[in-house]
């Protein structure tokens, strides 16, 4: 590495060591204490993805156990409870954590602040998460709920699910639900206090955007699932009525209540995927994102419309034909806000210098196929045909292409984009186009055939089917397809632990970035930055490097990325 | 540009003050999304009742039950005056007029807790508990939601009554006192659209 002052006649690296910055308390106990944002971010991410191979083990043992016509690997009680927490693991613990833990690491680096507004609230935070996925796991070792992870009534009544599982699971919504608020506020506050100078509503980036509509969005459905779970939780154990059709109430309260919150949950999944898509492509398409205004505005109409759409879960109750009209409508208009972002990436990617670099390679993935997941989501919300299509497994392979092909892509388009200014190191790159082949392969084979499944009439949540239903072949084919998806995730995982160690040193900005988080050292320093850039575009980076270029006379625009000739791979 | 904000930085100690981007303190918006966030609990507590009272049709108050309209409404006119103490205490306080601040608090206090004291008097005296019917489960379950709120807010304003006694505060520095306030007057307002469509619709 060059020293502090010949790299910063060179490349833009105006970051000074703190001088009086107190210094991170270190050794594994700081863990317990830290109030940084970053090292939280850290938590999160690693916690959240420790869920999501513990959630993509489960699934693996259901596709075994459905491989094959009246398959005896797994008893039905076994199947229920692994598909209950397949279900609440990967979006509770995996997926919506993932997200907030992106937002912990690079909000702040985004918008050039040292911290987030109420750091210690942000720690209480993770550790609510983290207890929730703690003393939902506990179940395991009396009884597992096995009611789903919608939980509808009675199914989950203390009558049909006497075990303590589905109190656990009660208990991971209350403290994952508080987590998850007490984020959101703190992300809220911190993109509206905390911006750089400069940096207005159009300049702010659109990572930035999204995560502001998922914390909306989280302040506005998730105190609806814990209003719901508490009406369960006294309804099973202080003998309320709520869901009880027998004294007044109805079971139908919790589906209403149920999806009032479950449909802004998948924006709040899938919106800060579109942000990590929107930061990625113009870095490696070397142009500017095409309509940045747009692609707020549409961030912003989809999280309004998705608190209006709850109800095309509910098609096949008892409700009038008007209104399941208005929900059909409502459902189909998101997809005239979806499809203007997918048009503008498309668009940025239009004519780019383009970069390939693995983390483009999962974010064209999931333009891809995201887009073939809403696809499948406005032929569901027309409901005559959703009235076939209900609870089969059609829905399966809908709901994974968009947060599999959608969220899941995205996160690991993060991961690639990002590790190198979490860790300093690179992911290998090679290994990671490896894993993009494998995810890419695996999930289609996995999922693509689940669209003729369902047609075909194979209900989910199914433990067992018979051979003379003819849907052996195409099981098997998901089943081995997802054992190949399994395969591509662990070669990201062996990339990860590998680089940790071994990964080429990637310096403050390897992808000539667009964001302030390239501003900074990687890792960056306790501090972030000790000097925070005027923003003047929605680009500030870009403008830096001018402005150096300018002062220097040294081109810094080149289009090939440099990192590689740092240290050699493996060294 | 660069070059001079590294040459400063060489003079600079500690990290850069930080840039306000907003003219909202950071507190004053931390509590008002948490205060969205609690609207929308009660707006799932009024959905279960209007849902139960509304699309089952079930009759309200249940048969043979009654509900204490007077006696909630003068509950009610107790806890909308305490939000007027608590009004004339921060103007006390911004005033510097430290007697009327104490007094303010002290008398918000007891008014809060009168409040409370009579919904759980009304509970022991009602004549029918949530395991009766539906419409008895979502009664307890809102003014029992409510009820947990003016708990809440009632150790909030403990807590500030105490610091008022020890000297805390100032007319310069009073965030401590206008906090939870924000919450105290949520708690009534919500009381208010309770009473209504509980006790009055």
């Amino acid at each position: 590495m060059a020293t502090v002052e010949t790299a910063l006649q060179t490349r833009p690296r105006p970051q000074i060591v703190a001088h009086e910055a107190r210094p991170e308390p270190s050794g594994w106990t700081s863990w317990f204490t830290t109030v940084d944002h970053k090292r939280i971010g850290i938590l999160y991410m690693a916690t959240a993805f420790v869920f999501f191979l513990v959630g993509g083990v489960e699934a693996l043992l259901m596709r075994t156990q459905l491989g094959t016509p009246e398959n005896s690997f797994l008893d039905p009680a076994t199947y229920n409870s692994l598909m209950t927490m397949h279900g609440t693991t990967m979006i509770f613990l995996f997926v919506v954590p993932m997200m907030a833990g992106f937002a912990n690491y690079f909000v702040p680096l985004q918008i050039g602040a040292r911290d987030m507004a109420f750091p210690r609230l942000n720690a209480l935070s993770y550790w609510l998460f983290l207890m929730g996925g703690v003393v939902f796991y506990a179940s395991l070792f009396y009884s597992p709920p096995e009611a789903g992870w919608t939980m509808y009534t009675p199914l989950s009544s203390s009558a049909y699910s006497s075990g303590g599982g589905v109190d656990a699971w009660i208990f991971l919504i209350h403290l994952t639900g508080i987590s998850s608020i007490l984020g959101a506020l703190n992300f809220y506050v911190t993109i509206a206090n905390m911006r750089a100078p400069g940096m207005g509503w159009s300049r702010l980036p659109l990572f930035c955007w999204t995560i502001l509509t998922f914390a909306i969005l989280i302040v506005l459905a998730l105190p609806t699932i814990a209003a719901a779970v508490t009406l369960l939780l006294t309804d099973r154990h202080f003998g309320t009525h709520f869901f009880d059709p027998t004294e007044g109430g109805s079971p139908l309260l919790w589906q209403h209540l149920f999806w009032f919150f479950g449909h802004p949950e998948v924006y709040i999944m899938i919106l800060p995927a579109f942000g990590i898509i929107s930061e990625v492509l113009p870095v490696f398409a070397r142009k500017p994102i095409f309509g940045y205004k747009a692609i707020v505005v549409a961030t912003v109409s989809i999280a309004f419309l998705s608190l209006l759409v709850w109800a095309h879960h509910m098609f096949t109750t008892p409700i009038s034909t008007v209104v399941l009209s208005f929900f059909f409508l409502s459902s189909v208009v998101i997809a005239v806000p979806t499809g203007v972002k997918v048009f503008n990436w498309i668009a940025t990617l239009w004519r780019g210098t383009i970069v390939m670099k693995t983390p483009l390679y999962f974010a064209a993935g999931f333009i891809a196929f995201f887009t073939l997941g809403g696809i499948s989501g406005v032929i569901l919300a027309i409901f005559p045909l959703d009235w076939q299509l209900h609870d089969t497994y059609f829905v399966i392979a809908h709901f994974h292409y968009v947060l599999v092909a959608g969220a899941v892509n995205a996160i690991l388009a993060g991961i690639y984009y990002w590790f190198p200014k979490i860790t300093g190191r690179m992911l290998n790159d090679t290994l990671g186009k490896i894993s993009f082949w494998f995810t890419f392969v695996g999930f289609n084979a996995t999922f693509l055939v689940q669209h003729s499944l369902g047609m075909d009439g194979m209900v989910r949540r199914i433990y067992e089917y018979e051979s003379s239903t003819g849907w052996g072949d195409l099981n098997l084919i998901s089943t081995i397809g997802s054992y190949i998806l399994g395969v591509g995730v662990l070669i990201t995982v062996v990339n990860i632990v590998r680089s940790l160690k071994r990964g080429a040193v990637a310096g403050p900005d390897p992808w000539k970035g667009n964001t302030l988080e390239w501003f900074t050292e990687s890792p960056p320093p306790p501090n972030n930055f000790d000097v925070v850039p005027y923003v003047r575009s929605v680009e500030p980076m870009k403008d830096i490097r001018r402005q150096v270029e300018r002062d220097t006379g040294s081109p810094q625009r080149e289009t090939e990325l440099t990192y590689e000739e740092a240290e050699p791979v493996g060294a | 540009m660069e070059a001079a904000s590294v040459a400063h930085a060489e003079h600079h100690h500690g990290p850069p003050p930080a840039n306000q981007s907003s003219r909202v303190e950071p507190q004053l918006l931390g509590m008002l999304l948490f205060i969205i966030s609690e609207v929308m609990i009660f707006g799932a507590f009024f959905t279960a009742y209007f849902f139960i009272r509304v699309v089952q049709g079930e009759e309200w108050p249940a048969a043979g039950t009654e509900l204490p309209v007077a006696i909630a409404g003068v509950n009610t006119a107790i806890l909308v005056s305490s939000s007027i103490t608590l009004h004339w205490a921060e103007s006390a306080l911004k005033r510097d007029n430290r007697f009327g601040f104490k007094a303010g608090m002290v008398v918000t206090f007891l008014l809060g807790a009168t409040f409370l004291f009579i919904q759980v008097n009304e509970y022991v005296h009602i004549g029918f508990s949530p395991q009766d019917t539906a419409q008895g489960s979502i009664f307890y379950g809102l003014t029992g939601l409510h009820g947990a709120h003016v708990f809440i807010g009632l150790l909030l304003l403990l807590f500030v009554t105490i610091r008022a006694f020890r000297g805390h505060f100032s007319s310069q520095s009073h965030r401590g006192v206008e906090v939870p306030g924000i919450y105290w007057h949520f708690v009534d307002v919500m009381w208010i659209v309770v009473y209504t469509s509980v006790y009055i619709l």
